[in-house]
């Protein structure tokens, strides 16, 4: 790609929420900025009086924190994931919406496996796993794969950010000495491009099993136990099932906020909204196979300790919990995604938040019911998350919003590049794709000219 | 004015190899920790079975992605050194 393409200027547009620094931006900046210090506030009480200033106890000795991280890790399967199947399954309507994908990723796990720190209470310990860690427990197989996934992952959102790095040190004049290092020399020669090409499309292949062994494993840490509720060899793919539909509702709550705030209705078209909503409502009725085929193996089998937490949740005090997470996960999306023709954007924006407030829900759901009615002769326990908890859980939430805001301030959302070669190769690309799917066609040449056109 | 320019050339790039290196060093360091635990599990006959055969899994696949972040970097540092 030539940096200094006039062609780009086309796609001015995406350069605004960099250019342009506006009240709003202060205000969400300050906003977000109190959440994160209550959030740090909270912590320092915690870190300061030790974990008796929040809800937790025996019996119940993981709540928010441990739910917190299982929904973030979760929501992290929005981007890498999603954004790798789009691409290497040529879906030429992913372009606007694999980096904002992406950054969701990478911003997540940070805070998801910053949670555990938080759990832990004295954090200086984690330098014992460090030191002596012990493969036999599946805690260091969710630290082994989640460092992994983490750093496949911000590859993955870097790789394709160079060629966007490289316009932003020719047109910007500030940040510049940032842009050009992160830009690597970036010049768009037929080799750079033959170079960056070949490790994206790696970089997508690997991903892939990295990102769905991280939520196998997390799975593992509750599924390894013979705890009732949990012991359960479904958990697995339950649990990747479950990721991926918290995480493309959280791709869509991120398309619709930032196309509304930085005006880009040209990029983030009804038709993208259509077809995330489609994949969301695919998504809610594998989650509700897992949720019914899970449940009703527990009701049949009708064993007196798992029949305790099954009842907890259905009839008992945590039927409030359970009811709202199928009305969330199950009927407001179906009701909004079964006819997607006319106001898609409202119906599938509706059904994302639901189901983002239903999938965290669901990790509560799976946690303190199971915890509560201890196997061992423990008397019931009660968990009420005190103000620390929602503190740490607001300020995890902040800072989160603040990240993706403060990339979106220095970092084009939308990939300019891949943009410009959806209009010179993906038209063309996709009309001798087409062809060849016809009767009496062959399969046509590579797209040699995909590096010369763009460069 | 092309002092400066070629100063602020030279500044990039010393920290391009900064950020190539620091990569390095990142997934080589991970690498090296579940090499150590193996071996504090070998030393302790700590059923070391179940550090390597995670590891035969785990050591692989950093060192792919050690291999795609260095080629790339190589190549785009070697390509662009004359801009």
């Amino acid at each position: 790609m030539a940096v200094s393409d006039p062609t780009v200027e086309r796609d001015a547009a995406l350069f605004a929420p960099i250019e342009r620094t506006g009240w709003g931006f202060y205000l969400t900046v300050g906003v977000l900025g109190l959440a994160v210090l209550w959030g740090a506030a909270a912590y320092w009480t915690q870190f300061d009086q030790g974990l008796g200033v929040t809800g937790l106890h025996q019996p119940v000795s993981w709540g928010f924190y441990v739910t917190n991280f299982v929904f973030f890790i979760g929501i992290s399967h929005a981007g890498t994931l999603i954004s790798a199947i789009l691409r290497l399954s040529k879906a030429e309507w992913r372009r606007p919406i694999t980096r904002m994908a992406e950054v969701i990723t990478v911003m997540v796990l940070f805070i998801g496996a910053g949670q555990i720190l938080v759990d832990l209470g004295r954090p200086d310990r984690l330098l014992n796993v460090i030191r002596y860690g012990r493969y036999q427990s599946p805690l260091l197989w969710d630290a082994t794969s989640i460092s992994a996934y983490l750093t496949a992952s911000t590859f993955y959102l870097y790789l394709p950010l160079i060629p966007d790095l490289a316009i932003l040190r020719d047109r910007l004049g500030k940040r510049r000495f940032l842009y050009a290092v992160l830009a690597m020399g970036w010049t768009g020669t037929e080799r750079q491009h033959k170079i960056l090409n070949r490790a994206i499309a790696t970089m997508a292949v690997l991903v892939i099993p990295i990102a769905v062994s991280v939520h196998t494993v997390v799975s593992f840490v509750f599924s390894m136990t013979i705890q009732p509720g949990w012991h359960s060899t479904i958990f697995g793919p339950y649990f990747v099932v479950g990721a991926i539909f918290s995480g493309i509702a959280a791709i869509i709550v991120a398309m619709a906020i930032i196309r509304r705030i930085y005006h880009f209705e040209a990029y983030l078209k009804p038709i993208h909204f259509r077809y995330l909503g489609q994949l969301l409502l695919v998504m809610t009725l594998l989650w509700f196979y897992f949720t019914f085929a899970e449940y009703l193996t527990a009701y049949y089998g009708n064993e007196p300790e798992e029949m305790k937490i099954f009842w907890a949740k259905f009839t008992g005090r945590f039927w409030p919990i359970f009811w709202a997470m199928l009305v969330l996960n199950v009927v407001v999306p179906i009701a909004c995604l079964v006819r997607l023709r006319h106001h898609a954007i409202g119906k599938t924006v509706v059904a994302s938040v639901a189901v983002v407030i239903g999938m965290w829900l669901e990790r509560l759901n799976i946690i303190v019911p199971t915890l509560s009615n201890p196997r061992l002769p423990f008397p019931e326990g009660q968990y009420w998350p005190t103000w620390v908890e929602w503190g740490e859980t607001a300020g995890s939430l902040g800072l989160f919003i603040l990240l993706y805001v403060l990339f979106v301030k220095l970092f084009p959302i939308i990939s300019i590049w891949e943009i410009k070669e959806g209009r010179e190769v993906g038209l063309k690309e996709v009309e001798e794709r087409l062809r060849t799917y016809l009767p009496d066609e062959t399969e046509p040449e590579p797209a040699r000219d995909r590096a010369k056109v763009l460069t | 004015m092309s002092d400066e320019r070629s100063a602020f050339d030279r500044k990039v790039r010393a920290a391009q190899w900064g950020v190539a290196a620091l990569a390095v060093v990142f997934i080589g360091g991970i690498v090296t920790w579940i090499a150590h635990l193996i071996r504090t599990a070998w030393r302790l006959g700590d059923v070391p079975s179940a550090s390597i055969g995670i590891s035969l899994v785990a050591i692989p696949v950093f060192l792919v992605l050690l291999g795609v972040i260095v080629s790339v970097f190589w190549g785009l540092l070697r390509d662009g050194g004359n801009r």
